[in-house]
C-alpha cells in the first residue's frame, strides 16, 4: 500500500499542529514552549543579575529605574517529543484497519516534521517491536512512508508487556500516541495506566471496522482468532450479532470512558470514514491537532 | 406393504431425520480480529441454555415431523388415517350402489369415487383381518378375504347398479359392517351398521318417469307420459324427445326450485317404437337420469294367423281392431310362417306350432291328446291371476261342454267347479308359448260375451311378446322363468340368476334391452333411472352424526397429499427460521 499523500493534503497538514496539553522539555530548538527558561521570543521573566551573565540580556531601562542589574529571562521553545506507538498485532491484519492506522501514523509524523517535534515511531505486538527516529525536517516524511509501508501485522497483542518495555527505556517525556484497536486479551488499561504514571501525555487513536462490530455470519460459525488461531464454535443467531455489537460497543466506551477519567485523549477511527476527514476533523474535534 | 412394515419405515424415517438433526455439520470458518469479545458475549449467551434448549427442542420436533409427514405421504399407511381405523375381525364393506352416487361433487369427482375411495381406506386399515366387499345391487362382490389385492381389483371394477334390494346384504360372521352410503335411497339397517356418508347436497335436474301409455280416445295411438323434476335453484331445462331419431319435441322449461312437471305427446300409429326423452341443464349434477327410454310396442300391429273353417267370429273380433293384423287361412292352406301367433280355430295340426300359438277347442287327434271325458256345463267361478286372465270376467261367460286334454307340457290356469280345465297354457320353456281354450264357439256363448276380446287380447299380447314391454327402472330386475336371454343396449347379455318362479338380472344402464323367451319370443323393453329418490340430491337419509368420509369438496384429495403439503410447509417454516435464527 502506498502512503504518499497529496500536495493538497500534505498543505493542509502544513497548517495543523499536534497537541499536547501539558509542556514537556525537548532536545533542540523548536518553537514549542517548555517549562524551561532561556533563549525564547516570549519574555518570561526577570532575575538579578550574577557573574557570567551575558550582558546582552541586562534590562537597562529596569536598571534605570530600579537601579539594579536585573536579566531579562525568555521562554525556552524547544520540540516536542512525540512517540507514535502503531498496533501492529494480528488483530490489525484487516486490510482497510491497518492502512487507516498506517496513514494516520504517516500524517502525523508529517505534521510533527512540519513543526521540527522530535518524533519516534514505535510498533508492537506481544512487544515493542521496532522502534526508529526519523529526523527532523518534512524531507523526512519519505523515510516514514517507507518504514510504514514496510511493517506487516501479526502476532499476539500484549499492550501492558510492550508499553512496559516502553517506559523501562529512558527517554525524554511527551506525547504518546497509540494507534490501536485496543483488543488485548490482557485489557487496555495496564498499559495505558503505566503511561500515564512515567509522565507522558496520552493519546489513544482507536481504530474500528465494521467487521470488528458484525462478523457478518448467521449460522453455525468456527471463529479463528486472527492472533493466536484459537478457535470456538458457535451458532451466530440475530441475538447473538446484537449481544456482540453491544460488547464491542461496551469495549469501546470502557476505552473511551478509561481515557476521559486518566485525562488521555481519545479518538476514533473507523475505516468507513474517510481518512482526510478522521484527520481534519475527527482529530480537531478531539483537541488533538489544531 | 404390510401396515407394520409402514410403521416400521415410519418411525426409521422420524428416527434418520432426529439423528441428522443431532449430527453436527462441518460449521463455516470465520477469521476474526481476536476472540476477546466473542468469548464475553458466548459466556454470557451460555447462561440463557433454556431458551437455546426450548429452540432446539422446537427444531428437533419439526424435523422429525417433516420427516413423518413425508413418510406418511409416501408409504400412506391406512391407519394414518385416524377416521378410517377399523376393527380387527371380518369386516364387511357394504357399497350402495344407487344411482344417486354418481352425483358429481364439487371436487370433481362423483359420491361413488368418493365412497370407493373410502372404501380403500377401510381395507388398507383392517390390521390384516378378512375383509368382504359387498354391492347394495350385486351383493357380496368379494371375500371375505385377507387379500387386500383382491379388494383393490374388486373396487376397480366397481359401478354403481342400481339401488338393488332394500335391505343391504349380509355378510356371514361379519364383526363389523361399514355402510358407505349417500344416503337418497332410505333402507332400513341395523344399529350395528357403521353408516359413513359421501353426501354432498348437489342441484340437479332430472327425468323422474317415462313410459307410453295407451291413449284412451283420441287419434293417437299412444302417448308418451314424461316427468321431469328440478331439485335446485330455478333453471331453464331443455326438453327434446325424438323417436326412432326423428325429433317430435323440442322445448325449453322455465322451472322453478323443486318443480315438477308433467308432460304427455301423442305417438302415432306406425313408426319407430323407440322413444327417447332427454334434458340438458346448466345446475345438473347427475347425467343418468338426464335421458329416459320407452318402447311403444302397440306401434306396430301383431300378425296374426287364423286358421279354421268356420272363422267369422273371429273375423268379427279382429274387425276395426288396429292392434292386430289377421289372415285367415283354412286348414289345407295352412303353412307355419312369421307371424306372431297362430290361432288354430276348433283344429289343430298333429304336432306342436312353431310359432306360439292360441287353440280353441282342439280336436282329439291333435297333439293335445285329447281326453274322452267331458264335461257338460262347466262352471267357471274364478278368474285366475295368469296374465291370460287378467281382466276376464267369467262370470257373464256360459260353457255347455269342456274338454280335457292329457298333454304333459299343458297346465291349467283356469278350472271349472269340478276340475275339469278351461283354459291352459304350455309349462315347455324352450318350445313356443301355446293357450288352449278347452271349449270354443259352439260351446259357449263365448262370441257375444266381453270376455272374449279380453281373454284373446290378453293371449296375444302374452304369446306374441314373451315380456311386458313396459319401462322398469334400472337395477336389480325380476323377469318371467320363461326368460332366457337378457341383451343390454351395448349388445351384451345380462347374467340371468334362476330363482323358483323367477328369473333376476341386474339392469345395469339405462336404454332398450331386448328379452327372449324359451320359444323365441322377443320383447324389447326400456330401462330408465326415473326416480325422485335419485334425482333429488339435496336430501339425505343418512344422519348428521353419521360419520363423514374424510373426503369432501377441496377435501376430496387424498389425505397424503395434506401431509406432502404440511411437510413442504414444515420446511418452508423451518428454513425461514433457521435464516433468522429463531430456530437451530
Amino acid at each position: 500500500m502506498s502512503l504518499r499523500f497529496q500536495d493538497q493534503f500534505l498543505k493542509k497538514l502544513e497548517y495543523l499542529q499536534v497537541v499536547s496539553r501539558r509542556e514537556f522539555a525537548g532536545r533542540n530548538r523548536a518553537d514549542r514552549r517548555t517549562p524551561k527558561k532561556g533563549r525564547g521570543i516570549e519574555f518570561a521573566d526577570h532575575r538579578q543579575y550574577a557573574r557570567g551573565d551575558d550582558f546582552r540580556h541586562i534590562d537597562w531601562k529596569a536598571y534605570k529605574r530600579v537601579n539594579r542589574l536585573l536579566l531579562r529571562l525568555f521562554e525556552e521553545e524547544q520540540d516536542l517529543p512525540i512517540y507514535l506507538i502503531l498496533d501492529v498485532s494480528g488483530s490489525m491484519a484487516e486490510a482497510a484497519k491497518f492502512d487507516l492506522a498506517r496513514q494516520i501514523a504517516a500524517a502525523l509524523c508529517y505534521v510533527g516534521l512540519v513543526h521540527l517535534d522530535h518524533l519516534t515511531i514505535l510498533t508492537f505486538s506481544r512487544g515493542l517491536a521496532h522502534e526508529s527516529s526519523p529526523g527532523r525536517g518534512t524531507g523526512r516524511i519519505f523515510r516514514v512512508f517507507d518504514l510504514l509501508e514496510k511493517l506487516e501485522a501479526a502476532g499476539p497483542t500484549d499492550l501492558r508487556e510492550s508499553l512496559k518495555e516502553f517506559a523501562s527505556r529512558s527517554r525524554p517525556v511527551g506525547l504518546t500516541v497509540i494507534i490501536s484497536d485496543f483488543l488485548d486479551p490482557g485489557g487496555f488499561e495496564a498499559g495505558l495506566k503505566i503511561l500515564r504514571s512515567i509522565g507522558h501525555d496520552v493519546f489513544a487513536i482507536h481504530v474500528a471496522s465494521p467487521a470488528d462490530r458484525d462478523p457478518g455470519a448467521i449460522g453455525d460459525v468456527r471463529f479463528v482468532d486472527a492472533e493466536t488461531g484459537e478457535v470456538r464454535d458457535a451458532d451466530v443467531t440475530p441475538r447473538l450479532v446484537a449481544a456482540y455489537a453491544r460488547a464491542w460497543e461496551t469495549h469501546a466506551t470502557e476505552l473511551q470512558g478509561f481515557c476521559g477519567r486518566y485525562g488521555m485523549g481519545y479518538v476514533r477511527a473507523d475505516t468507513e470514514r474517510p481518512f482526510e476527514e478522521i484527520v481534519l476533523q475527527a482529530f480537531r474535534q478531539g483537541r488533538f491537532l489544531e | 406393504m404390510a401396515a407394520w412394515q409402514a410403521w416400521g419405515l415410519l418411525a426409521g424415517a422420524t428416527g434418520l431425520a432426529a439423528y441428522l438433526f443431532l449430527l453436527k455439520v462441518r460449521p463455516r470458518r470465520i477469521r476474526i480480529p481476536s476472540l476477546l469479545l466473542w468469548g464475553r458475549v458466548l459466556d454470557d449467551k451460555r447462561e440463557l441454555t433454556l431458551w437455546e434448549r426450548i429452540r432446539r427442542a422446537v427444531s428437533l420436533v419439526i424435523t422429525a415431523a417433516i420427516a413423518l409427514a413425508l413418510g406418511l405421504a409416501f408409504l400412506r399407511p391406512a391407519r394414518a388415517a385416524g377416521t378410517t381405523e377399523t376393527s380387527r375381525g371380518r369386516v364387511a364393506i357394504v357399497l350402495d350402489s344407487s344411482w344417486s352416487m354418481l352425483a358429481r361433487t364439487r371436487g370433481g369427482g362423483t359420491r361413488w369415487d368418493r365412497a370407493i375411495a373410502d372404501a380403500r381406506r377401510l381395507a388398507a386399515g383392517s390390521s390384516g383381518g378378512e375383509i368382504a366387499l359387498a354391492t347394495t345391487a350385486d351383493g357380496l362382490v368379494e371375500g371375505p378375504t385377507n387379500d387386500l389385492a383382491l379388494i383393490e381389483a374388486a373396487l376397480d371394477r366397481l359401478t354403481p347398479a342400481g339401488p338393488g334390494a332394500a335391505a343391504l346384504p349380509r355378510i356371514a360372521g361379519a364383526d363389523s359392517v361399514y355402510f358407505i352410503t349417500d344416503g337418497a335411497t332410505a333402507r332400513p339397517r341395523d344399529e350395528t351398521i357403521l353408516v359413513r356418508s359421501v353426501y354432498e347436497s348437489a342441484a340437479n335436474a332430472g327425468i323422474t318417469a317415462f313410459d307410453i301409455r295407451p291413449s284412451i280416445g283420441g287419434t293417437t295411438a299412444g302417448e308418451a307420459y314424461l316427468e321431469i323434476g328440478n331439485f335446485g335453484p330455478a333453471q331453464t331445462v331443455h326438453l327434446t324427445l325424438d323417436r326412432g331419431g326423428v325429433q317430435v319435441l323440442d322445448r325449453r322449461l322455465d322451472m322453478g326450485d323443486g318443480e315438477i312437471l308433467r308432460q304427455t305427446v301423442g305417438l302415432e300409429r306406425g313408426g319407430d317404437p323407440s322413444v327417447r326423452a332427454r334434458i340438458e341443464a346448466p345446475g345438473n349434477a347427475l347425467a343418468i337420469d338426464d335421458e329416459a327410454f320407452a318402447w311403444f310396442d302397440r306401434a306396430r300391429p301383431v300378425a296374426v294367423t287364423v286358421v279354421g273353417q268356420q272363422p267369422a267370429w273371429l273375423v268379427r273380433l279382429f274387425a276395426g281392431n288396429h292392434d292386430v293384423n289377421a289372415t285367415f287361412v283354412s286348414p289345407d292352406a295352412y303353412r307355419p310362417g312369421k307371424e306372431d301367433v297362430v290361432i288354430f280355430d276348433r283344429w289343430a295340426p298333429k304336432d306342436p306350432a312353431e310359432r306360439p300359438a292360441l287353440y280353441f277347442a282342439p280336436p282329439a287327434d291333435s297333439w293335445l291328446l285329447a281326453d274322452t271325458a267331458v264335461e257338460q256345463k262347466p262352471h267357471w267361478q274364478t278368474a285366475g291371476t295368469h296374465p291370460v286372465l287378467r281382466g276376464v270376467d267369467p262370470f257373464t261367460l256360459t260353457i255347455e261342454r269342456a274338454h280335457a286334454y292329457k298333454s304333459p307340457e299343458l297346465v291349467p290356469i283356469a278350472q271349472s267347479a269340478a276340475g275339469t280345465p278351461l283354459v291352459y297354457v304350455n309349462r315347455a320353456k324352450d318350445g313356443p308359448r301355446a293357450v288352449v281354450v278347452t271349449f270354443g264357439p259352439a260351446d259357449s256363448n263365448l262370441t257375444s260375451v266381453p270376455a272374449l276380446p279380453v281373454l284373446a287380447g290378453n293371449a296375444l299380447a302374452w304369446l306374441s311378446r314373451p315380456l311386458d314391454s313396459t319401462a322398469r327402472r334400472a337395477g336389480l330386475a325380476s323377469f318371467e322363468e320363461s326368460i332366457v336371454k337378457l341383451t343390454a343396449p351395448g349388445g351384451a347379455a345380462v347374467p340371468l340368476s334362476r330363482l323358483p318362479g323367477e328369473t333376476v338380472g341386474v339392469l345395469r344402464a339405462p336404454g332398450f334391452y331386448v328379452a327372449e323367451g324359451g320359444g323365441g319370443g322377443r320383447t324389447t323393453f326400456a330401462v330408465n333411472v326415473s326416480d325422485p329418490e335419485v334425482s333429488n340430491l339435496a336430501r339425505t337419509s343418512a344422519g348428521a352424526a353419521e360419520a363423514s368420509t374424510p373426503a369432501g369438496g377441496p377435501g376430496q384429495r387424498p389425505w397424503w397429499l395434506y401431509c406432502a403439503v404440511a411437510a413442504f410447509v414444515a420446511i418452508l417454516t423451518e428454513w425461514w427460521t433457521w435464516l433468522r435464527r429463531i430456530t437451530v
